[in-house]
């Protein structure tokens, strides 16, 4: 056999080098911010090489295209951000490892094999570097017992749900003889076994639900998310989160496309659940982690939307939500981070009383990412839900965009409760709102405010980029 | 008689794996998890896995389930904890499998078995099933592979990471 | 021309910075950044001009923000004539009224905020008029309806201040909602939103009609009326005029810049800008035209007797939108837009003047209680005199050039317009009688206050009074760009704004005809200021003795005609009624109150059932996914197969 074509691989091969670089270099060098911008320097050098990699290679095992490449923006980005909200955030919460950044390189890789996998075992090897990368990072912090013991359910939700996967997957393996992505959709409709295709398509719905925390596949999440060290919630909440929406829009949408009728419709109980669920029970909640966990659940439901519309409207419609999405979630975790002092973690709504008060800043920039979760215009928040009830109307699901914009607005209530609480309510007695100062978590959130409103304002060339590698 | 072993094996695992879930005693459990794996690896080798079984019993039975019961020794497990809170106790628990079990049976009546490919019975018996195993994962599955060793990788350095480290005051 | 983008952004970014960094880092120094950046407006519309001048317009859509469609949400910039010319009214006084408030609003808590709003506004003002389709003039519209309110209610612990700011809101609702409903209407019907297709394709619409219950309405007259809709509520025309009196309550050079320059003349903008459609519909003419005229005769006989200072001033300021429109409404759209330029000089002097007396007098506003201010007060009386010379049309100054130029025309176009002449000529009158009352009662006689109030009379600092100085030139030589050929000139103003607006087409009227108009309005304006000296000057007993001769006139005048009891009991009251009654008692305690408290009730006791699943026991979670994937393979079951 030749040697294969590793052209196509070079990001990826180049970021394992490095993530095993970092790795070691973190024994010598003690400065968390050396290695957080040796990072940094990994990730540019990874995004730089990502243009130059379309191809494909290992037999259709792994394709690198421009939809790969956009989530692997997706996911670098998402580090990005999370190891600037983190170098300070995880020496307060005394939990300063160096192998805090190799693991969030790692899981960033299984992301992006994730994104190009042709294959469904390479699929799911890559989704398994990510999740046990993850239940790592949700662990951090070890003295810590919530952490510890969010760890442990992600650990065991998530390995059911990796049976499930692979149980699909033995499935379409068996009823096809093949686990090539690109082939099953023709080889199932030769088989003519109809029952049990939807079998085996439920099984791998259900796995990738649960990676995106589909409702009722959901559960572990708001227990992960508010155990999880905050940074951590944040990486979370975005990078699985749109690796999995990776794999629903390569196997479903090319993989599984002969029966887009029949997953359509799971998907669209699934997405009307997601929202119910997620919406109705963050007003439940006064823990913002928690309102949080709830809400990027409620966002998962939106983001199928994209998906069930079925066409390049939709998935890039969905494409575009996912990457105003990380700015906008990262964005308001940061704001959590910020709001970490040595002393206590200010996580409740009571803790945040009158917060423009003692720090008109930070509300402000909470104000934005609230505003923009809600989907109030001129944030991106608006943008990203306006293009999927779009690509959804034009799809003829007016119905369920009517369903989506009842629920966008039942989410207004704990969203903009929480810029109530910050302006309209005086600091509660003996509550110190001593808020972080460090550089890096302050650019981060810089970055975010500032996409969040240009895309808000200026949503013609991300609109169109995502049009462009889906089309 | 080739039917009478697998049927042999099929029911002992399943009835050791029901032993496994069903004792009290942790160590009586993963006694009962040893005697599964050796059976399954005689399933193994009714398939002509030779290798396959093998590493089934050196690392399952010979590592893992040496560390289970090292680890339940320094927890000092006398009994399962009991935890009050169970859905509906086992009778649920048995409904979901029974009906998992129903579609599972229903959804292998699809299975369609094709012509085999470059790798018939007889050319891994030529070669032997760990050299067609070898070539098999060193050429055409080399990509999955190296995913496999990352993961392992990240294993490690999490379980060093979560159990060894020293936190710094 | 690219740099024209500077016009609307530097204000913007003023007003984030004083919003963002002004009450920590500006503080007592949050003037520099909008005033900065409002005088660089300024500079760079004077270049924009120029630019114009030399046939250099511009039609360019900035950036597109969402397309769906036919439908496109867009900002872009239409820079021709006419908005050159509402650029420097804008910039040129908001320059000059930032200034203004460094002195008067100089150790106001709220000073970062007030300049910060200013910004905001005169940011909003600017995307108003230099908008390209009618989207944008409508969020410029809303945004600038917001800045008023937010400046209206500046000090709002003051109850009068929050509910002035209040009706403003309101009361504009009625009027954007026509403007709304007419920017619907003109997208439905022809399928776009920019000015240039619009008024392209306008044309096509003539002599359909649209069946609204059963009548066949014009639909050209439909989209003008509605629009004007709009306009009659921003600029304060019969009926909806009545929050502008009250919208004193803002801070001062508020009123000057928002309430007389700027704001309240963009209905008149808007007429002038979508001229083709207004031309297309002699109905609404006629309608612009009437409510234009009665507004300016019926807003002058209140101002007559009033005696706040600013709410004479207010009145005067309806009364003079009440001329543009006129001019509109007989198609001198080029009057009205002179009038609006001019006016905007001499009308926010009269406002900083005003504010300037306040000043003075610890924000005493009632004039009886003022009187001899001249001599405490020079520059303040000098520039305030040329205003009111201004205003009341005196030859030579701008206001005559541009009222006259109204006058004519409307006597010119024949028909309606000889009646809303008549209207205009007699609101001429008044409008010297009421300023020179004002001058006469404020300025001249004796002092009235208290003696504290006396000690504390003096002249304004100069940051003040050099904005009143610039002003003044302006009320005087504002007008010298438009002398008619009677008078030796060429109507330079009239032939700029022709390629916008066009020329009216008047009948044909003789020299002599000419002269009359021109001999009458400066007759009317000598007489007024004479009746005033008599009344006020010479025998101050006058007045009185009018007012118990004529105690319902009087009466009838010092309320206003009543207009805001009227509305108190035929809107007011009937939907507060409604509400408390009606709504209250039923809809909302049973229906309403049911839905509102219900809905989230429900929602709440539905979010806590749910959350009691999320108890934290693991095997629990994975039970519920085992349930979800058996309702899956059901569904699959059931639906699929």
């Amino acid at each position: 056999m030749n040697m294969p074509d590793l052209q196509p691989l070079m990001p990826e091969i180049v970021f394992l080098g490095l993530a095993l670089f970092v790795l070691l270099a973190e024994l010598f060098i003690k400065s968390k911010e050396t290695i957080g911008l040796m990072v940094i320097v990994s990730v540019a050098a990874t995004a730089y090489m990502i243009p130059q990699s379309f191809g494909v290679t290992f037999s259709g095992m792994f394709i690198s295209d421009g939809y790969s490449s956009f989530f692997k923006f997706i996911f670098l980005l998402n580090l990005i951000l999370t190891i600037l909200i983190s170098i300070q955030y995880i020496q307060i919460e005394r939990a300063e490892f160096g192998e805090y950044y190799t693991v969030l390189m790692f899981s960033t890789l299984g992301m992006m094999i994730m994104a190009s996998a042709g294959d469904l075992i390479v699929l799911y090897l890559g989704l398994e570097l990510m999740a046990l990368s993850t239940y790592i990072l949700a662990g951090f912090i070890r003295h810590d017992a919530r952490s510890t013991e969010s760890a442990l359910k992600y650990f065991l939700l998530g390995a059911f749900s990796s049976a499930i996967l692979l149980y699909g997957i033995m499935l379409l393996y068996g009823l096809t003889g093949t686990t090539d992505i690109m082939k099953l959709s023709s080889l199932l409709m030769k088989n003519g076994m109809r029952l049990q295709s939807i079998f085996a398509i439920v099984m791998v719905m259900v796995a990738f639900g649960f990676k995106i925390a589909l409702v009722p596949f959901h559960m572990w999440a708001p227990d992960v998310y508010e155990g999880a060290p905050t940074s951590i919630t944040a990486f979370m909440s975005v990078g699985p989160k749109a690796a999995g929406f990776a794999v629903i829009g390569r196997v479903f949408l090319t993989g599984l496309e002969g029966f887009s009728a029949d997953w359509r419709l799971l998907l669209v109980v699934l997405s009307i659940a997601t929202m119910a669920v997620g919406n109705i029970i963050a007003i439940q909640q006064h823990n913002l982690k928690r309102m949080l966990a709830y809400s990027s659940i409620a966002h998962a439901g939106y983001a199928v939307l994209g998906v069930i519309a079925g066409n390049t409207e939709g998935l890039s419609a969905t494409m575009n939500y996912l990457l105003i999405y990380a700015f906008m979630n990262i964005g308001a975790f940061s704001v959590l981070v910020l709001l970490r002092n040595e002393q206590e973690r200010i996580e409740t709504l009571e803790q945040i009383k009158g917060l423009a008060r003692n720090h008109p800043f930070a509300s402000a920039l909470m104000l934005i990412f609230m505003f923009s979760l809600t989907g109030i215009p001129p944030t991106a928040g608006f943008v990203g839900k306006f293009f999927l009830f779009r690509a959804l109307v034009y799809s003829g699901y007016t119905w369920l965009a009517v369903v989506a914009v009842v629920f966008s607005a039942i989410s207004a209530y704990f969203y903009l409760r929480v810029v109530m609480y910050m302006y309209m309510y005086e600091p509660e007695e003996g509550v110190t709102q001593d808020i972080s100062t460090a550089a890096p978590l302050g650019l981060a959130l810089l970055i975010t405010s500032l996409m969040v409103i240009a895309i808000g304002i200026y949503p013609e060339p991300f609109v169109n980029f995502a049009r462009l590698v889906v089309g | 008689m080739v039917e009478a072993f697998f049927i042999y094996f099929a029911l002992m695992v399943v009835f050791c794996s029901v032993m496994v879930v069903s004792r009290k005693n942790p160590v009586h459990s993963v006694l009962w998890m040893l005697v599964m794996f050796f059976h399954v690896a005689g399933l193994y080798l009714m398939l002509n896995a030779e290798f396959l079984a093998a590493t089934q019993i050196i690392v399952y039975a010979g590592a893992i389930l040496v560390l289970f019961l090292f680890v339940i020794m320094l927890l000092n497990l006398k009994e399962e904890i009991a935890t009050e809170h169970s859905v509906g106790g086992w009778p649920g628990g048995l409904a979901l499998a029974v009906s998992f079990l129903l579609f599972a049976l229903l959804a292998f009546t699809g299975f369609t078995v094709k012509a085999s490919g470059k790798w018939s019975i007889q050319e891994v018996s030529r070669l032997t099933h760990t050299k067609a195993l070898g070539k098999v994962l060193y050429t055409e599955y080399l990509f999955p592979f190296e995913v496999a060793s990352v993961i392992l990788l990240v294993a490690i350095v999490g379980a060093v990471v979560l159990a060894k480290k020293k936190l710094k005051s | 021309m690219k740099y024209y983008l500077l016009i609307p952004f530097l204000p913007l970014a003023g007003f984030l910075l004083n919003i963002l960094l002004g009450r920590r880092l500006f503080r007592s120094q949050a003037h520099w950044p909008s005033t900065l950046a409002v005088f660089g407006s300024l500079v760079v519309a004077v270049m924009v001009l120029m630019d114009v001048l030399h046939g250099k317009t511009l039609n360019h859509d900035l950036y597109r923000w969402i397309i769906s469609d036919k439908f496109q949400v867009s900002v872009g910039f239409l820079i021709d004539q006419l908005t050159a010319v509402m650029l420097i009214v804008v910039t040129s006084v908001s320059f000059l009224v930032h200034v203004y408030s460094i002195g008067y609003m100089h150790d106001d808590p709220g000073y970062y905020r007030f300049f910060a709003y200013l910004s905001l506004f005169t940011f909003s003002m600017l995307m108003l008029v230099m908008a390209n389709n009618f989207l944008q003039l409508y969020f410029g519209w809303e945004a600038v309806g917001l800045c008023s309110y937010l400046l209206i209610g500046f000090w709002y612990e003051k109850k009068s201040a929050s509910d002035a700011g209040k009706k403003a809101f309101i009361v504009n609702r009625f009027g954007d909602f026509g403007f709304g409903l007419g920017v619907i209407m003109i997208f439905l019907t022809l399928g776009t939103l920019h000015y240039i297709p619009v008024f392209d394709k306008i044309n096509t619409l003539t002599g359909q009609t649209i069946n609204i219950l059963g009548l066949h309405v014009n639909l050209v007259t439909l989209i003008a009326l509605l629009l004007f809709c709009g306009a009659v509520g921003k600029s304060a025309q019969i009926p909806l005029h009545v929050w502008l009196p009250d919208a004193m309550e803002g801070p001062t050079p508020v009123s000057a810049l928002i309430h007389a320059a700027t704001m309240v003349t963009a209905g008149v903008f808007m007429v002038a800008r979508c001229n083709p459609i207004f031309n297309l519909s002699h109905t609404a003419m006629n309608v612009v035209a009437v409510v234009g005229g009665v507004t300016a005769l019926f807003a002058a006989t209140i101002a007559l007797v009033q005696n706040d200072i600013k709410r004479v001033i207010a009145y005067s300021t309806i009364s003079q939108l009440g001329y543009m429109f006129l001019a509109c409404g007989v198609g001198a759209y080029g009057a009205g837009i002179f009038h609006l330029y001019t006016h905007a000089y001499f009308k926010a002097l009269l406002f900083l003047c005003a504010g300037s007396v306040m000043h003075a007098m610890a924000g005493e506003l009632d004039m009886q209680k003022m009187g001899g201010l001249k001599k405490y007060m020079p520059v303040t009386y000098w520039t305030m005199l040329i205003a009111s010379l201004s205003i009341s049309g005196i030859p030579g100054l701008a206001g005559f050039f541009s009222k006259d130029e109204i006058l004519f025309r409307a006597y010119a176009s024949g028909g309606v317009g000889r009646f809303v002449w008549v209207l205009g000529t007699a609101a001429a009158i008044l409008t010297a009688f009421y300023s020179f009352r004002l001058i006469f009662v404020t300025f001249h006689g004796e002092f009235r206050g208290t003696e504290e109030q006396r000690h504390h009379l003096h002249e304004s600092p100069k940051v003040m009074t050099v904005p009143l100085v610039l002003l003044c030139i302006g009320a005087v030589a504002a007008g010298w760009v438009g002398v008619p050929p009677l008078l030796g000139g060429s109507e330079h103003f009239a032939h700029f704004l022709e390629p916008v607006v066009g020329l009216p087409h008047a009948k044909e009227v003789s020299h002599a005809e000419e002269w009359m108009t021109m001999g009458i309005s400066v007759a009317v304006a000598l007489a007024g200021i004479l009746i005033a000296a008599v009344f006020y000057l010479k025998n101050p007993a006058i007045p009185r003795r009018l007012a118990e001769r004529f105690p319902f006139l009087y009466r009838l005048l010092w309320n206003k005609y009543y207009v805001d009891e009227l509305y108190d009991y035929i809107v007011v009251r009937p939907a507060l009624g409604i509400a408390n009654n009606i709504i209250v008692k039923f809809t909302d305690g049973a229906i309403i109150e049911g839905i509102v408290n219900g809905v989230p009730a429900f929602i709440g006791w539905l979010g806590a059932q749910m959350r009691k699943v999320q108890d934290g026991v693991v095997e629990h979670y994975a039970s519920i996914m085992a349930v979800g994937i058996f309702v899956l393979l059901a569904i699959g079951m059931i639906f699929l197969i």
